[in-house]
């Protein structure tokens, strides 16, 4: 993925969010990092990017998430209701224990579709039924 | 801004002390974590308990760091005993009636990740201190 330059946001840059639309009706925020409370902004910011486009499916990948503190999993849960506001769903791509161990022992990994992989939101698989929009 | 001192074994009831101070502030607060996650696995903590611990140490750090007197110091002290390790983290603050507010989402997921959450309110040489003590065992509990 790309990796953005080196913003002038001081200690915050081990976090990078990125944006991206890897199929025509999919947009994708590729996020690599730890989130805790100084970064937590900025996973918030590409989340607000990520569901502005309310015609596609919305898709977070926490892969590259070494870390996820509370603040971190309180703008994800924000996200989340936004997302069933606009009537669909926030697809989690979680892999690592760094990212599911917080969303399973807060029991908010229930707010999302979970996915294993990227190529399983892509394919359609996924933890509950297709989002709207797939259509 | 930080230094690290690993006393030798032989803490109260024989406990392994680690104890870490940095200045008070977030851009720190991976470091004391990383410590934390060190000493869990070391111990042999299961992974979900590595995981847990790492994150009630960030949450408490955070939330002391968030009230802490400006200029003050973070002080987070680690007792590694056989099955469990207990945290004691510390900040001066400014008033001697700062609280930490306990109706919040981050408390509530700090009292989920660690066996025991305790607030302290104590006086350091007559400046006023605020700390969160907890205690995680070895095997997490599943959930």
């Amino acid at each position: 993925m790309l990796d953005p330059a080196p913003e002038s946001s001081g200690r915050a840059g081990a976090l990078s969010a990125t944006l991206s639309s890897p199929a025509p009706d999919v947009r994708l925020l590729t996020v690599a990092g730890e989130v805790d409370t100084l970064t937590a902004p900025r996973l918030a910011d590409g989340l607000t990017g990520l569901l502005d486009d309310e015609r596609s499916t919305p898709v977070v990948d926490l892969a590259d998430v070494s870390f996820l503190a509370s603040s971190g999993l309180a703008v994800l849960i924000h996200a989340a209701h936004r997302a069933t506001g606009q009537g669909r769903a926030l697809h989690l791509v979680a892999t690592s224990r760094a990212v599911t161990r917080p969303l399973e022992i807060t029991g908010s990994d229930r707010l999302f579709e979970m996915h294993s992989g990227l190529e399983e939101v892509l394919t359609g698989g996924g933890s509950g039924p297709a989002p709207r929009g797939a259509d | 801004m930080s230094d690290m001192d690993r006393t030798d074994p032989g803490g109260p009831d024989g406990a392994s002390v680690v104890e870490v101070k940095t200045a008070a502030t977030a851009a720190l607060i991976p470091t004391i974590r990383a410590v934390a996650s060190d000493l869990a696995a070391r111990a042999d903590f299961d992974l979900d308990a590595i995981s847990d611990l790492r994150m009630a140490v960030d949450e408490a750090c955070a939330t002391l760091v968030d009230i802490a007197a400006p200029g003050s110091s973070l002080r987070c002290a680690f007792s590694v005993h056989d099955e469990r390790i207990g945290v004691e983290a510390e900040v001066d603050v400014a008033a001697p009636d700062t609280t930490v507010s306990t109706d919040t989402f981050g408390w509530r997921v700090l009292q989920t990740l660690a066996d025991e959450v305790e607030l302290v309110g104590a006086k350091d040489n007559g400046r006023p201190t605020i700390g969160i003590k907890l205690d995680k065992r070895a095997a997490a509990l599943p959930r």
